[in-house]
């Protein structure tokens, strides 16, 4: 019994939580075995095994890289490009090569020759630091190829009210945390904006880091309350502590629907990459699902979901939100975004080529037909009833639509799919259905989607993309692509007034949707429903209730009217 | 053939430039290197190397030397240069950043 006492470190997720402490310590997790004598080591074999082991890291790296792209961003993602690059170093492989060669075992020359790259990193400023967490993931992937080891804690499957305390955790660690069971993390080493912060801010894990070596000292199985607010680690918190910082916790969470501050009711809903992120979206009092990425169902594996694995993991969501509306995506690849199975186009231009509806409409037409019986089947399932009900309403929207054609043809395979169904005596519905708008084309014929669709939702990063033509990928004209352009705020004033006078709503699911200093704009903008990382939603709500709806015209009318991105910034009250 | 310029992403020499500038340096068919321009031929580090490029630890700010040679060597120093030159959002975007990329 240690007593209470309180740690300092940085808070990098602003919540709450307590559970008990459990050390994630993955060094520890491969021991290596003898080193054999040199003249009894196959320097063929070994390189044979070197190589395989680098394709399997290479492979896991990409997963991780999927993974953060779906949970996190591509900005994250871009991590997992620099360990392909260590993966691939050349001097760095023909060092393992030569130590095999001179009789070494794989896994020990691997080991031997990332220990004097981390130990050159090591110690240095903080970014240079940061490379040798990158390098002991990619070398602990490595030698768990090697000697068929799965990491010491299966971090996907801690139980429930852990607080996980570790000297650092990799970006890889950290998209592999559930966030339903994980109540906090407290690391020794890094930083606010390190991966490892920024992913679990995304997944609204608790989370303080770079509290120092005190933290060393808490035992396994300590109750342990993390501050991510204040920054602080309590260890064994008294109970005074305890239910002061869960009560502030809760109360900043807002679960009622929320209105302006003059009755406009204003749906705050949350992305969800992942079944994982369902009830930590619920916990945040979001309103429903804005949007629900569908492509985790389809990553991690090697070959398609079948209809009935979709439909579960759609009827989940539905039940996670029993009285809100959940917003299913699509299949949205292609661009950026890889499934290695699914054969797609390669293309000189991938960002203007067969992207989202494209590929369900033309290539991937029978993978298309899937989703939609899954869906169809789903939509059976929600809403309906009042009082006993046990799941939401379905909707269903389309990515990368440009054209009304595209439309047409697609309400033309729901209905299809929708007879297929009756003849089959198959119980279903057919939910609400939108089109996101994220190209100007789409902006352009908002009317004419409007018309024809129940609702639409405007998909900024993208939006931003196509309206500026800068690459979001290209740090080059990361300049350019600033959805506070005075282009991309008029895209989406024509997308909220074509809808005007029709019946649908305009709901808004890119990352600047969850930026509180951006919602007065937003509400002034005409958005009906915004959509976010989880983690936001409160913040967002509240600000919602302080907003006059008329002010926010205003406010929208005045910046609609800047000619450059400092003049919108200026009349936000933003810095520069 | 070589070419003398200054780092403008935030990050240097790291994290995404860095990729890129390896990931630049492999697409071409020449031997580029790089180093600090102070540093002379002694610094040239080889710029299909991670942990090279990384290790230099050059901070925004600092002039570089690329050096390249072989048949697409001019074409491989424009292209890193443009890489070097551009400003780049720091990639660690806070929490809320409407500038956080999220896929959408």
């Amino acid at each position: 019994m240690t007593g209470s006492r309180t740690l300092t470190g940085v808070g990098s997720t602003p919540r709450t939580g307590v559970g008990t402490a459990r050390w994630y310590r993955p060094e520890s997790g491969v021991t290596l075995p003898e080193r054999p004598d040199p003249s009894t080591v196959d320097p063929d074999a070994e390189r044979e095994r070197f190589a395989s082991a680098r394709e399997t890291a290479r492979e896991g790296i990409r997963r991780a890289r999927d993974r953060a792209a779906e949970r996190v961003g591509e900005e994250e993602a871009a991590v997992f490009d620099a360990h392909e690059a260590f993966l691939d170093d050349p001097g760095l492989v023909d060092d393992v090569e030569g130590d095999i060669d001179d009789g070494t075992r794989a896994e020990h020359a691997v080991d031997d020759r990332f220990a004097d790259a981390i130990e050159r990193f090591e110690g240095m400023d903080g970014r240079m630091a940061e490379r040798a967490d990158d390098l002991r993931d990619v070398r602990d992937r490595l030698l768990r190829a090697l000697l068929d080891a799965p990491a010491t804690v299966d971090l996907s499957a801690l139980p429930a009210g852990t607080v996980l305390l570790a000297e650092r955790l990799t970006p890889s660690d950290t998209a592999d945390l559930d966030p339903a069971a994980v109540a906090g993390i407290a690391t020794v080493a890094g930083g606010r904006t390190s991966h490892a912060a920024i992913i679990a801010r995304s997944l609204s894990i608790p989370a303080v880091v770079g509290v120092g070596d005190a933290l060393a000292a808490v035992p396994e199985g300590t109750e342990i309350l993390v501050d991510g607010e204040a920054g602080e680690v309590a260890v064994e918190p008294d109970g005074e502590r305890r239910s002061a910082a869960l009560a502030g916790d809760e109360a900043s969470v807002v679960p009622d629907p929320v209105s302006t501050a003059d009755g406009r009711r204003i749906e705050v809903a949350a992305n969800v990459g992942s079944a994982a992120e369902l009830s930590p979206a619920s916990d945040r009092g979001a309103d429903g699902i804005g949007l629900f990425r569908t492509e985790f169902l389809f990553l991690d594996r090697e070959s398609r979901p079948d209809e009935t694995e979709q439909y579960e993991a759609v009827v989940a969501a539905l039940e996670a939100f029993p009285d809100d509306r959940v917003v299913v995506r699509t299949l949205d690849v292609g661009g950026d975004k890889r499934v290695p199975y699914l054969d797609l186009p390669d293309e000189p231009n991938p960002f203007l080529g067969r992207r989202g509806i494209r590929l369900s409409l033309e290539e991937h037409a029978d993978l298309f037909e899937t989703q939609l019986r899954a869906l169809l089947r789903a939509a059976a399932r929600g809403g309906g009833g009042d009082g006993d009900r046990d799941a939401g309403d379905l909707a269903v929207m389309f990515p990368m639509v440009s054209r009304v054609e595209e439309v047409e043809a697609t309400l033309d395979r729901v209905e299809s799919v929708a007879a297929d169904l009756a003849s089959e005596g198959v119980e279903h519905a057919v939910p609400a259905l939108g089109a996101m708008v994220e190209t100007p084309a789409a902006s352009y014929v908002a009317d004419a989607l409007a018309a024809r669709l129940d609702f639409l939702s405007v998909g900024t990063n993208d939006l931003t993309q196509y309206v500026m033509a800068a690459d979001r990928e290209n740090d080059a004209v990361a300049d350019h692509h600033d959805p506070l352009h005075p282009a991309v705020l008029r895209a989406i004033d024509r997308t909220t007034t074509g809808a005007e006078g029709t019946d649908a709503w305009v709901g808004m699911c890119g990352e600047m949707a969850g930026d509180p200093a951006l919602t007065e704009l937003l509400v002034g903008l005409g958005l009906d429903e915004l959509s976010m990382s989880a983690v936001t939603v409160p913040a967002v709500k509240t600000r919602v209730r302080e907003i006059d709806a008329a002010a926010a015209r205003d406010l929208a009318a005045e910046a609609l009217a800047c000619e450059t991105r400092a003049e919108v910034r200026d009349v936000l009250g933003l810095d520069g | 053939m070589e070419r003398i310029v200054e780092v403008v992403p935030a990050a240097g020499l790291h994290a995404r430039p860095a990729s890129k500038l390896v990931k630049t340096a492999n697409r071409f068919d020449a031997d580029v290197s790089v180093g600090r321009a102070a540093d002379g031929d002694d610094g040239l580090v080889r710029a299909d190397s991670m942990l090279a490029v990384t290790g230099l630890n050059v901070e925004h700010g600092e002039s570089v030397r690329i050096v390249a040679e072989g048949s697409e060597a001019s074409a491989a120093l424009d292209a890193i240069e443009a890489l070097l030159t551009s400003p780049v959002e720091d990639g660690e975007a806070e929490n809320g950043d409407p500038n956080e990329v999220d896929g959408e």
